[in-house]
């Protein structure tokens, strides 16, 4: 059977659908492939959210002009500072946090109200199909950038701002996900056997089609998060995001830009964790996939 | 990157040109080429960053330019001026030869050069200078010049004559930063309508157009029947825009141009200075940047929480960690290229930390947590976070906000600033983001709302005497320093980089900037590698 | 657009299998076209509706953002007045609507231009850019995944896996600095800024458009290669019919070629339909980086400007080029399908 389309949407997608990738070696392969990045990641949270509260690092924001420019490895500012004298390290670690809650919330926002939408598209059809799939088309078809433009010129920049503009971006794609799962689990036999058995609607969706969907949809969010801390970073990097002199990756990229013939390291290390972060999370997401469609026996 | 560099606040306001007087000053000295002889027939790139100068969205017709003089490269390339300010301060003659003013300073006779043709072969004359002029006093263009002007008239075939309604001694210093030094080819205009005209300028200048791309390429070619014989050196001249320093920067490295226009990041500027290849030339600075203070509301209402802030604020450590010690410290509204530069005034309130916490605790400013503004520049956005750590020392809190032009109006307007970071100065006091601008009780962009200096600045603007103009503003100057107005922190003006091999005013000679930038005299521009 | 949905659905239809010629010009086809292209009708004017409203909802307008600094109230009212902006909301969009109508899309805010011509004179390059970043990344994804595909697991396959890994995650603006950088100023290879247009000179457009192109195409790329990779490695492994052909000897790579492929492509082509729309920010990002004189570099000024016709103007074509594509996947995919599942259940 032809793969419903928003199965497209996650790269990778068909991993789920075969046994793509047979394994002779099996475990620690596989296991190093789950637990490196998702081991990165956890570091990487720790650092973000719980060092600064624990153990002292420089202000992001108020840093010392008479301390502005320095290299990095120099003595107390392991990654150096930026122009004004704001030490890179510590603005990392808080626009990671930025990052990372902006990738989170984005998503979760999208995975709840977007698979609500799509399953109930999916699960009822009709109307009630037509008119969400045509509202998901619109916001597809709708150039998201200049709503997020506008909500940061209107309202000025923050990052609920921010949030609120991205979230236009995942709903329809969680919805057109959780659409087309549904649509899919729709015609499989205990999905008839349960409507015939008159099971009410809600419980239907409850019981059946939440716990089947929820694995592609975990999956995609891992990915979604990934796109929504690229999509945070663009828009601080076009000077619409978080609003400086507050730390974002994106922004700290955008600054470095404006020099980085000078001084390349004001670019490279915020892009640096921006990539290892979000590749950490694509592979994460590729590993738990191929778990869940294709557990090897007893693998943890 | 969005960048509406400070300049561009200065430029729409700037060519509101005050009424004042000043003597009139033509001195007839032409910048000489070194006596070996400027290689001719070379080929320039000239990069400009979008945002101010590198935009040209509405066409170059001086009429309806709104950009007017962020956009003066290209308009003096096709157009040349009746009058340029060239090194040393030097007012020189262009497609003007002289002026003169009587002595109640309201009528103005200005001397065409004879002999002159646009480029397409329509005679450049008094005729054609008067159409333009009251063109431009016409049209509906926030650039349009705003001279009391009653009638312009040609009373000779060379000859214009304007009279003003009230007196103004520094029309010609006011010339060279208005539109009104623009002349287009009237039959163009009429002939090609507004709309093609603004793509396709026709003027006497150095150069003519060879093609256009608004706010992206302009392309221009020697200009063979320009009136000054041997000028320009160079045979085609091409403007592109780019997207900021950096991308400037990288474009002279990569062979892709050979002269960028106004760059102001300190890093790079040290780059380039360092680099073997590049040539930095500063420019002389007219428009210091000071901090404004709203004295109509608090808490700068009160003089104790203003001399907290003069008190509070050591500039040498932001102006050597930052800028890299290129620009030189002001304590008044003139800059170094102007004409009444006095750098020092007795008396300034100079950095006492001491002081500052006890102003601070006395003005209840501990209290409150003020409002810092600026607009949207690289080199403002420095100074306001470097200001902001320095103050937290001395007990004062503040936030900082960054805006575009129109939300930074919006907020002059609304009268609820406190403080803002910007530019006040020009090269002559009385003109353009002078220091009324920000000083007088008329403008909807002062802080200051104090008639004794009204009275000051208007003295200053009636008389015609160069000495005894500069000796009302420094009293002007003390004046504001003794009121505790605003601190002014450092005289700043990009510099211009060139590759090897460039020569010329503003390239490899400093020279004055008219509105922050000055404008290089292209026709004496050379390039031979 | 569910096709896959929609397509299930009309494939019930009697009459609905048949050679592919005669599927492609049969009623059934033309009608599910009509169908979608009615559908599209209310998404492209839901896309400038909403549009409308947003840029409506900022605060300030064109007439303070043109007069700036100098002007009082009086002179911001005036302005506005002439540029009909103090007229009410309905009556502002119905106008701009009803210009659509009758094939105008207005004059710019700002400079008084026609948007036509604006969008005229800046839609080529970004047309050409986005051709370029596409076509390159799906006939190179094309080339890798088989060759990936060929062997599972195989030195091409990890590598092919590693490349697109790295294209996935790493941000179009990043690439674009780090690719200008390495190759525009320290290589020289292609030019850091500017473009140059096809009829002036097609190698320094070619040269002009390369690293945008490269921007905006390498995470496409990378979505691609993954996706063709898998569909076409799933396709090899679990589908009756290959393993039949192959049985009977049939070459492994006239397998994948000729049968593997193309039933894998329209997966590809459905998402490249999706892609296009949000190309506009990709766009909007990369073309001032490189200084190239399109659509995208406007949009954001534009924006800014209050300048409505113009973003409007953009939106819309952007808007017809999302559904005119997702339409054309659609019936691609439709055309395509039923020739599979005829020989699916051949076999």
């Amino acid at each position: 059977m032809s793969a419903p389309l928003p199965e497209l949407l996650a790269p990778g997608a068909a991993v789920e659908r075969a046994a793509v990738r047979p394994r002779a070696r099996g475990g620690l392969a596989r296991g190093l492939r789950l637990w490196l990045p998702a081991g990165f990641l956890i570091l990487l949270l720790g650092a973000c959210f719980i060092w600064p509260n624990v153990y002292p690092v420089p202000n992001p924001v108020r840093g010392s002009v008479l301390q502005s420019g320095l290299p990095p490895l120099s003595p107390g500012h392991i990654f150096g500072t930026d122009p004004v004298g704001n030490d890179v390290f510590s603005r990392i670690l808080y626009g990671g946090q930025v990052s990372f809650e902006v990738g989170f919330a984005v998503t979760a926002i999208g995975l709840v109200i977007g698979s609500l939408l799509g399953i109930a598209a999916g699960y009822w059809g009709g109307v009630t199909d037509t008119i969400i799939s045509r509202v998901l088309d619109v916001l597809i078809a709708f150039p998201a950038l200049v709503l997020a433009l506008a909500i940061a010129e209107g309202l000025g920049p923050s990052e609920v701002h921010v949030i609120w503009a991205l979230s236009v971006f995942s709903i329809p794609a969680f919805g057109r996900i959780a659409r087309g799962a549904t649509l899919a689990l729709r015609e499989q036999t205990f999905m008839l056997a349960s409507r015939l058995s008159g099971t009410r609607g809600w419980r239907v969706i409850l019981r059946h089609i939440i716990p089947n969907v929820m694995p592609q949809l975990m999956t995609f969010s891992l990915l979604g998060v990934g796109v929504a801390i690229i999509l945070e970073g663009a828009l601080s990097f076009l000077g619409l995001g978080i609003p400086l002199p507050e730390a974002s990756w994106g922004s700290m990229i955008a600054q470095g830009q404006q020099t980085l013939s000078a001084s390349p390291d004001l670019v490279l290390i915020p892009s640096a964790f921006l990539f290892a972060t979000v590749v950490s999370l694509n592979l994460v997401g590729d590993s738990l996939r191929e778990r869940w469609a294709n557990p090897i026996g007893q693998s943890r | 990157m969005r960048r509406i560099f400070l300049g561009g606040t200065a430029v729409l306001l700037a060519v509101a040109a005050a009424a004042c007087s000043s003597s009139s000053s033509t001195t007839t000295s032409t910048t000489a080429p070194a006596s070996s002889g400027p290689k001719e027939g070379g080929s320039l790139t000239v990069l400009e960053a979008t945002g101010y100068s590198g935009d040209w969205p509405d066409g170059l017709d001086p009429a309806t330019n709104i950009d007017g003089a962020a956009d003066q490269d290209y308009m003096d390339a096709v157009y040349g001026e009746l009058f340029e300010l060239g090194p040393k301060g030097a007012i020189i003659p262009d497609l003007a030869t002289g002026s003169s003013i009587s002595s109640d300073a309201k009528t103005i006779t200005l001397d065409i050069r004879p002999g002159v043709k646009f480029t397409d072969g329509t005679p450049f004359n008094a005729a054609a200078v008067v159409w333009n002029i009251d063109r431009d006093l016409k049209s509906a263009c926030t650039c349009k010049p705003t001279w009391p002007v009653t009638s312009v008239t040609a009373t000779g075939p060379d000859t214009v004559q304007i009279k003003l309604s009230a007196p103004d001694g520094a029309f010609i210093d006011e010339i060279f930063d208005s539109t009104a030094d623009w002349i287009a080819s009237p039959t163009a205009v009429q002939k090609m309508g507004e709309k093609a005209f603004a793509v396709k300028p026709v003027g006497a200048g150095p150069f003519e157009v060879v093609s256009d791309t608004l706010s992206s390429v302009l392309v221009l070619k020697k200009n063979p029947g320009y009136w000054q014989a041997g000028r320009p050196y160079l045979s085609t001249l091409t403007f592109k825009s780019v997207a900021s320093d950096e991308a400037g920067y990288e474009a002279l490295l990569a062979h892709e141009g050979q002269v960028y226009v106004d760059m102001s990041t300190p890093s790079l500027l040290e780059e380039a200075s360092k680099s073997s290849s590049l040539e930095v030339e500063n420019q002389l600075s007219t428009s210091p940047y000071d901090l404004q203070l709203n004295t109509k509301i608090a808490p700068f209402n009160n003089p104790k929480a203003r001399q907290a802030i003069y008190a509070a604020t050591n500039f040498g450590p932001i102006l050597q960690h930052v800028f890299d010690n290129m620009y030189p410290s002001v304590q008044g509204f003139t800059g170094p290229g102007g004409i009444c530069y006095s750098p020092t005034v007795p008396g300034y309130q100079g950095y006492d930390p001491t002081l500052a916490k006890s102003l601070v605790q006395q003005s209840g400013l501990n209290k409150v947590t003020i409002n810092l503004g600026t607009i949207q520049n690289l080199v403002a956005q420095e100074t306001t976070e470097a200001l902001q750590t320095e103050w937290a020392a001395v007990g004062i809190k503040t936030t900082i906000h960054d805006y575009a032009l129109a939300p930074l109006i919006a907020q002059f307007v609304s009268g609820k600033w406190q403080s803002m970071i910007q530019t006040a100065g020009s090269y002559d006091p009385a003109a353009g983001v002078g220091v009324g601008f920000r000083f007088s009780s008329t403008s909807p962009f002062s802080g200051v709302h104090d008639p004794h200096l009204d009275s000051l600045l208007n003295q200053a603007a009636a008389l015609t005497s160069l000495s005894q103009r500069c000796a009302i503003y420094n009293q002007a100057a003390d004046y504001i320093a003794k009121q505790y107005y605003g601190p002014f922190y450092f005289a700043f003006a990009p510099a211009n980089v060139a590759v090897k091999g460039v020569v010329g005013p503003g390239l490899t000679q400093p020279l004055p900037a008219v509105v922050v930038t000055p404008t290089i005299l292209w026709e004496d521009v050379a390039y031979g590698s | 657009m569910a096709v896959a949905e929609q397509t299930a659905r009309e494939q019930a239809e009697p009459g609905a299998r048949a050679g592919l010629a005669r599927r492609a010009l049969g009623s059934p086809s033309l009608r599910y076209a009509g169908r979608r292209l009615l559908a599209a009708i209310p998404v492209l004017w839901g896309v400038t509706f909403l549009t409308f409203v947003v840029m409506n909802l900022l605060p300030g307008d064109a007439a303070q953002e043109l007069l700036g600094a100098n002007a009082t109230p009086a002179e911001v009212h005036q302005l506005e007045v002439q540029l009909h902006l103090n007229e009410p909301f309905w009556v502002r969009y119905g106008g701009w609507l009803g210009g659509v109508f009758h094939g105008s899309l207005g004059t710019s805010v700002v400079n008084s231009e026609n948007v036509t011509t604006i969008l005229g004179t800046r839609l080529p390059v970004t047309a050409e850019l986005l051709l370029y970043a596409f076509v390159a990344s799906i006939a190179l994804a094309v080339l890798v995944a088989i060759l990936a595909a060929r062997k599972p697991n195989g030195v091409v396959d990890r590598l092919s896996m590693v490349v697109s890994m790295t294209g996935l995650s790493i941000a179009p603006y990043v690439l674009a600095l780090v690719l200008v950088y390495i190759f525009a100023v320290r290589i020289q290879w292609f030019p850091a800024i500017g473009y140059t247009s096809l009829t002036a000179n097609p190698v320094e457009n070619i040269k002009s458009l390369t690293l945008p192109a490269i921007s905006i195409g390498f995470p496409l790329f990378s979505v691609y290669t993954r996706l063709l990779r898998a569909d076409i490695v799933e396709q090899m492994q679990r589908e009756d019919y290959i393993v039949t052909a192959r049985a009977k000897g049939v070459r492994p790579w006239r397998i994948l070629i000729r049968h593997a492929l193309p039933n894998s492509m329209f997966g590809l082509i459905t998402l490249v339909g999706l892609n296009l729309g949000t190309l506009v920010g990709a766009t909007a990002i990369i073309e001032p980086i490189f200084s190239l004189p399109g659509v995208g570099a406007i949009l954001i000024q534009s924006i800014d400007d209050h300048d409505v016709p113009v973003v409007e103007g953009i939106v819309l074509v952007f808007g017809v080029v999302v559904v005119v594509a997702n339409l054309l996947a659609d019936l691609l995919y439709t055309a395509l399908d039923p020739r599979i599942r005829y020989e699916r259940s051949a076999s």
